[in-house]
Order: structure tokens, then sequence, then C-alpha cells
């Protein structure tokens, strides 16, 4: 799992778009994936560090908590139907979200995409 | 170069004892079909239907922008006016375009709220229509995340509520349609989204009503993707089932959106739900 949030660290210096969206998002964010803690540290919209937990000490803005299994749908090229969105994990049952929403919420777009840099690049149809 | 057949004018109605300016499109010729568009959003997502011209050769789509929406402007006052709309304002909007236009028991399309009002006509008004096709539309369902997110001061309402809202479209759009779709929503004006929202997600006055639902007058189809996080296909069933002799259709690769994210995807699953409306002829009879 930490390879792969990695591979979204370096997706992302490679991703102009996303680089300018989040220019105004510096914060932490706990990913928990069945328990363990995933830490990724944003600066100005790139992440600067990815460190696993787990970690009493490191302060977050907001955390979503889901498990391995809905990860890897939610990373498939064409997911099923709520494992295609974050919103769609936590209305299925295989999400949480919480700590500041609203920090989320106002940079939705750029964290959505940030988390799909690891979805599989299938050639989807014109 | 190109031009679509697509033509748009101005119609001044009175609601509520006031003039509203309202911008509709209109393509086709035959069966009046009136297309309601979703919260936040505008007649453009019924661009690529009223660009068909296999659907327009024998029906009229119509499709008018709701007060405050795309090219219909907002009442006089409104700067001072918090839009929050109600069921009795939209039904008041929807019959006062049909009046305006001299349309003659129009079939109502309608997605999302816009299927929300469709089936409260259904209950209310049926005989002034000769059928109803409710897209992405149910009974009720409380929100999943704050409304008031999408109107304030430190934020910009549109693009939160367009990242919001792009969780409703299927994985199986095109991309190209994808960002159409959501274009709408960034482009909303402040509050628009929101007040849209408040009626779709408070008011629960339809449920008691479906039972009352005379589909042997006016037929009721429904039609949900599985994708639809918002209505999901259970609710649509429910919603369905809770109305006597009322049809459904699931689709399995389209979201919230069908007739904008994926015209294509949704084409069949349209002309299906026209075929089960009644004919010029049959509502002549």
């Amino acid at each position: 799992m930490i390879d792969t949030f990695k591979h979204i660290q370096k997706s992302l210096d490679d991703t102009p778009h996303l680089l300018r969206i989040g220019r105004l998002f510096s914060e932490t964010v706990l990913i928990e994936v069945g328990g363990d803690e995933y830490y990724l540290t944003f600066d100005k919209g790139r992440i600067t560090s990815v460190v696993e937990g787990p970690s009493r000490k490191t302060p977050w803005r907001f955390a979503l908590r889901t498990d391995a299994a809905a990860l890897e749908k939610f990373w498939q090229a064409r997911p099923a139907p709520g494992f295609h969105d974050i919103f769609g994990l936590v209305k299925i049952g295989r999400g949480q979200i919480d700590g500041d929403i609203l920090s989320l919420v106002k940079n939705l777009r750029f964290f959505k995409e940030v988390l799909g840099l690891a979805r599989a690049k299938e050639e989807l149809p014109a | 170069m190109s031009i679509e057949p697509i033509t748009g004018r101005y119609l001044t109605v009175t609601i509520d004892g006031a003039h509203r300016r309202i911008y509709f499109e209109e393509a086709g010729q035959g069966r009046p079909v009136l297309c309601l568009h979703t919260a936040g959003a505008d007649t453009r997502q019924w661009r690529h239907l009223m660009n068909d011209a296999e659907i327009t050769a024998s029906n009229r789509l119509i499709a008018f922008d709701m007060p405050w929406h795309g090219k219909s402007l907002p009442p006089e006052g409104f700067e001072t006016e918090e839009y929050l709309l109600t069921t009795e304002a939209y039904i008041e909007t929807v019959l006062a375009v049909i009046d305006g236009l001299g349309l003659d028991r129009p079939v109502l399309a309608g997605c999302s709220m816009g299927g929300r009002i469709a089936l409260q006509l259904a209950a209310l008004h049926g005989h002034k229509f000769s059928g109803f096709i409710a897209i992405e539309a149910s009974d009720f369902q409380p929100a999943w995340y704050d409304i008031d997110w999408f109107h304030r001061p430190d934020a910009h309402g549109g693009e939160m509520g367009a990242a919001l809202v792009s969780a409703n479209i299927s994985p199986y759009a095109p991309k190209a349609e994808r960002w159409n779709t959501v274009w709408m929503f960034m482009q909303s004006g402040p509050g628009v989204f929101r007040g849209d929202l408040s009626f779709y997600t408070k008011d629960d006055s339809l449920i008691p009503r479906l039972p009352s639902i005379d589909t042997a007058a006016t037929p009721v189809h429904l039609i949900v993707g599985a994708y639809d996080l918002t209505c999901t296909p259970e609710d649509a069933k429910r919603t369905a089932d809770a109305i006597p002799g009322a049809t459904l259709a699931v689709m399995d690769e389209l979201g919230h959106f069908p007739m904008s994210e994926h015209p294509d995807g949704f084409r069949p699953f349209f002309v299906e739900a026209l075929d089960k409306m009644p004919t010029m002829a049959a509502k002549a009879a």
C-alpha cells in the first residue's frame, strides 16, 4: 500500500493541472486502510511525505478510512457502482470520512483526482 | 461548420404574482415532450436528444431553464432573497410554461429534481399531461451531504458542487461529456444548487401521493442509473413499486445525469420510454 501512495506522490509531480488546482492545499491527510495508517503531507499541492503509522503525534486535517479490497476496486479502470468515488465508498458502507470535512470539500476535485492517480489506465472509448 | 436544429427563445410568464423571463429551447415536431433539467444545471443537459433527428422526427422536444438557472433570470429583487425552491413554486412554474407555450398535454420528462416534480405533477395534475418519464427520480432522500457547503463566501460553491456531483457520474461516461456535465454546475449562480437541493432533500410530500397516480390515464416510466448515489436503483424501485402500474428500467452503466453524461448509452432507454407514452393519435382518440 505504501508503494501505491508513493506512486501517487510521484504521479502528482508529473500532473501540472493538479499542481495548479491544489496550489493552496497544504495539509496532512490520514488514509487508513484496514486499520493501517498512512499520512500524506501536502505542501502547496505537492505530496512532500508519505509516512506509515501508527502515529499518535501526527496531526491531520481530514481522514479517509477504508479497506484494501475496497481501494483495489476503487483503483480499477471502471469500478463497480459505489466503488467509483470516495463518497460512494461511504454510501455503501466501505468508507468513512471524518475530521475537517469542509477542508476536503473545498479541495474535493483535487483530492479525488490525486487519489485517482493510482487508477488503472484502461483505454476507455471516446 | 454545422448549425444545430435547436432554437432558443424567451417566454415571460407570471409566477406567484411576478414576471419571470424564461429561456426555452425546442427541436422537432409532433408529440410535445417537455424536458426538465436537474438541480444546479440547465437546458444544455438535453441537447444531445434535441439534436437527435430520429427522435425529433416525431417528437417536439422542449426544454426550459428554471428561473435562477441558465439563461432565465432570477426574479426582480433576488439580491435580497434567499433562493429556496419549493414544490409549489416548481409546479406553478412548469404549469405556467405549458400554458405560455400552449402545449396540449405534453409528455413530461424530468431528471433528478425534475423527475421528482414530474411525479408530483402526475399525482396532482395528471390530466394536463399524456405521460411521465421520471429519470433518476424517487419519492424522497434526505441529503447525504451538507447543502450549506454550496453557498458560502469563503469558497466557490460551483466548483464544490461540481466535485460533489461527479460522484454521481458513471465511469463509463465519455470524458468530454463528463466534463461538459459538471461544467454546468461550475457555472451555477451562487446559492442556486443549494436552493434546489433544499427542495429535493427536505420535502417528502410525494410519498403519500404516489399510490394516487393513475397510470391507466397517464403512464409513468422510471429510469435509473446504477452509478447514481443520490437516487439509487433501490430508491427508484421503491418509488415505482408505490405507483400502481408504473414501470422501471435500470441502466447498468449510467449515473445521475444520463442524457448529459453518456448520450449514446441513454438513448435506447429514452426511446423505450417514449414508446411507452401515448402517441398523438392515441391522445386525440
